[in-house]
């Protein structure tokens, strides 16, 4: 195996329309490689497929064709570890921070006795230290949205998918998330794909930006964003990247639609 | 808090003396009063009273019925409810029973179960399980599609397995719907226990109810009446209302 942490060979994912008759192709021969260790994102409009790919990657929807494989540290013994952080928390609301937490690592039967320090190393990564025995309705979106990442990453995960995983948060609150991810992520260097609908997002957080385009969605560009991180969101050479991409992407519909 | 107290203790205070003013005016021939009502019922725990049976006598049996049938009723519903809430084709096959149970009146259901069974113990008890578990199964089935499928998806992705889904994930979405069948169904039950008992069953609060009502003795009726109410408010308030409370604190308004 190389050092591919994520591989995807031609999938294809078909979905029955409306009315049940005949079906609508939503990804097609679809592949993406993602170095170990690498952010990935990917970027498309609404309704592309994009969350339909990460939840084929996370095995809660089945496809068509194609291969999906992921990598593990111990080289494909195990079952992969896959953190998924999704647009909403999703998380249980009658557990304890801790225990939302600690649900995750019980599923992935990690040893009990690293529950305690698993628990307390990532609620202090994200912030949230002290928070164990709170409710999360008594948090902030925000603070639950942090809940949330904390347990993707406690499981220390092969992948982690995160959905949107700040669209819906008010824009002052995302941009602080924005930063203190790229901070978290110092720390903790998971292989991350990130599917976000904003261009500015993701050459903002990624080394790898893969752009997709509406049915059947396909990959019609990869670039790689070679500022050094940690970034400035104001850093210049960001715009000037999101123009560029901007332009393209408008070119690729446009030509999709003749 | 210290307020509602004083408020609760005030609003029974000025009941019993609203009480104790109209039996006054009426005559306790009519209305007995509550000093004489009160000293009844202590009378009927001391000294045994027909067949030399104490009340505390039929309190148990009464007790012990309504925790048989509303254990069974609660259990079939639950189960009920899942199986069809779960598994589309049970709920096509015998979701359209549940009205027509939903439909039969109670005291009609233990008239039939007295023509069923005779006087007996099971026919009464019958008549309570047959008329609870429908509302106990109706509860658990709107629960169940109220389950948040993002969340068991979550469970999914993070590779939960069954028992945990159930154990973390499901269990606690349905608790709303178990309590709220829980408090129905515990109001039903002990209703048409007292009912059974009036009409069919040997011993028990109710058959007290008859057997004074028969006498023409007002101050007995209203008696065992009284300590009926009295000892399925605490069981309601008391209980029941503590283990939502625990159950609930999740929440960041319990409306309660």
């Amino acid at each position: 195996m190389s050092s591919n942490a994520v591989e995807i060979e031609s999938l294809s994912k078909m979905f029955p329309a409306p009315g049940g008759l005949s079906r609508f192709t939503v990804l097609e021969s679809l592949s993406l490689r993602i170095e170990r260790g690498t952010f990935a994102s990917l970027v498309g409009p609404s309704g592309c497929g994009k969350s339909t790919l990460l939840n084929i990657i996370a095995g809660i929807e089945t496809h068509d064709s194609g291969e999906v494989h992921i990598a593990t540290q111990d080289g494909g013994k195990s079952n992969a570890r896959i953190g998924y952080v999704f647009q909403s928390p999703r998380l249980l609301n009658w557990l304890t921070v801790e225990d939302n937490i600690k649900f995750a690592l019980e599923a992935q039967n990690i040893t009990r006795a690293n529950w305690g320090e698993r628990v307390r190393k990532y609620l202090d990564l994200v912030g949230l230290a002290g928070q164990e025995h709170n409710y999360p309705l008594k948090l902030s979106g925000g603070m639950q949205q942090r809940v949330a990442i904390a347990r993707a990453l406690a499981i220390e995960p092969d992948i982690l998918l995160m959905d949107e995983p700040f669209s819906h948060l008010d824009e002052i609150t995302a941009r602080k998330m924005r930063v203190d991810l790229m901070h978290i992520l110092e720390h903790a260097k998971p292989t991350i794909l990130f599917v976000t609908h904003s261009l500015r997002e993701a050459v903002y957080l990624s080394e790898e930006v893969y752009m997709m385009s509406v049915k059947p969605a396909r990959i019609f560009k990869h670039l790689r964003v070679e500022i050094p991180r940690p970034r400035e969101p104001e850093d210049p050479r960001l715009f000037d990247l999101e123009k560029d991409l901007v332009r393209e992407f408008f070119s690729v519909l446009e030509h999709d639609q003749r | 808090m210290k307020n509602q107290a004083v408020l609760r203790i005030g609003s029974i205070v000025s009941f019993l003396v609203l009480w104790w003013l109209a039996s006054q005016l009426s005559g306790p021939e009519i209305l007995p009063g509550p000093v004489a009502i009160g000293r009844t019922i202590i009378e009927n725990f001391v000294t045994p009273g027909p067949e030399d049976k104490t009340a505390e006598f039929h309190v148990a049996i009464t007790l012990a019925r309504i925790f048989v049938t509303f254990s069974i009723a609660m259990l079939a519903g639950i189960a009920l409810g899942l199986v069809m809430g779960l598994r589309r084709r049970v709920e096509l096959a015998v979701g359209y029973l549940i009205p027509i149970a939903l439909t039969i009146p109670t005291l009609l259901a233990v008239f039939l179960c007295v023509l069923w069974f005779g006087y007996s113990e099971a026919g009464g008890l019958f008549a309570v399980i047959m008329t609870v578990t429908p509302f106990v199964t109706v509860n658990m089935l709107a629960g169940t599609k109220a389950i948040d499928k993002e969340l068991v998806d979550m469970a999914h992705a993070f590779k939960a397995n069954r028992r945990l889904l159930i154990r973390k994930v499901l269990i606690w979405q349905l608790m709303p719907y178990i309590f709220a069948a829980f408090r129905y169904a515990f109001g039903m039950t002990w209703k048409i226990v007292a009912l059974a008992e009036t009409f069919g069953l040997k011993y028990g609060i109710g058959y007290m109810f008859t057997f004074w009502f028969e006498q023409f003795n007002m101050v007995q009726v209203m008696a065992w009446i009284i300590l009926f109410v009295a000892l399925m408010l605490i069981l309601e308030h008391g209980v029941i209302a503590r283990v939502e409370e625990k159950v609930f604190v999740w929440r960041p308004i319990h409306a309660l």
